[in-house]
């Protein structure tokens, strides 16, 4: 617990981690430190992890 | 039960060898220009020359293409849907692929040149993708709700972009 609560002090004050209408700051940033070619990569990754658990989760 | 295939880059690279002319709209665009979401389909919208069309018919079917039809009938795109203005929602071997013969308010592949830009996507590949305060645009004019809910993300996106290239 205490080795989370600093950052979450951190993300919940005027860290800039939000936007005024709520949108996470650091997936934008996060994105924009890639190349397009690796957010290419970095979706189609992204788009099978979740369709495998939905696969995983009907299996059960 | 497999795992249905979503390669957005394949499939990306079989359409540029077909020698086919489009330009990528939708999430995958928004995701190109770093917004960070989660998609599962491919929007294009090709252009409308004959020759181009021609060619994506056939690169369809070598893809066995198929409508994603809610009554699970395995119909195949025919040369003639391309011709017409409206969204072919398709499932393909490398993935969804959505063939939108027109977008918001009329708006073509001849349209929306003006407004693209090719993105180099590494490995030999680059793509035509709509500019990101474009796809605002076109999210606008939509106007459906699924739009209008991308937007706050997409506008601050396009925000710390200019932000970052103002240094």
């Amino acid at each position: 617990m205490s080795d989370h609560a600093p950052l979450l002090t951190a993300v919940e004050g005027d860290s800039g981690a939000y936007a005024e209408d709520g949108t996470d700051l650091t997936l934008i940033h996060w994105m924009l430190d890639m190349t397009p070619g690796e957010r290419l990569d970095v979706l189609t990754s992204g788009a099978r992890s979740l369709l495998s658990l939905r696969r995983d989760d009907a299996l059960r | 039960m497999t795992t249905p295939s979503v390669d957005f880059r394949a499939l990306l690279e079989r359409l540029r060898d077909d020698g086919i002319d489009f330009i990528v709209v939708g999430g995958v665009s928004a995701v190109l220009h770093g917004a960070p979401i989660v998609t599962f389909d491919l929007d294009i919208v090709p252009s409308r020359s004959p020759p181009n069309l021609d060619r994506l018919h056939s690169a369809l079917l070598e893809l066995e293409a198929i409508f994603r039809d809610p009554a699970a009938r395995k119909l195949t795109p025919t040369r003639s849907d391309l011709a017409g203005m409206g969204h072919l929602l398709l499932r393909t071997s490398l993935g969804p692929l959505d063939v939108l013969c027109s977008v918001a308010e009329g708006r073509t592949h001849e349209s929306l040149l003006p407004k693209s830009t090719i993105m180099d996507l590494g490995g030999g590949l680059s793509a035509r993708v709509v500019d990101l305060d474009e796809l605002i645009a076109l999210k606008r004019a939509a106007g459906r709700e699924k739009d209008r809910a991308a937007l706050p993300l997409l506008e601050r996106t396009l925000e710390e972009t200019r932000k970052r290239r103002e240094g």
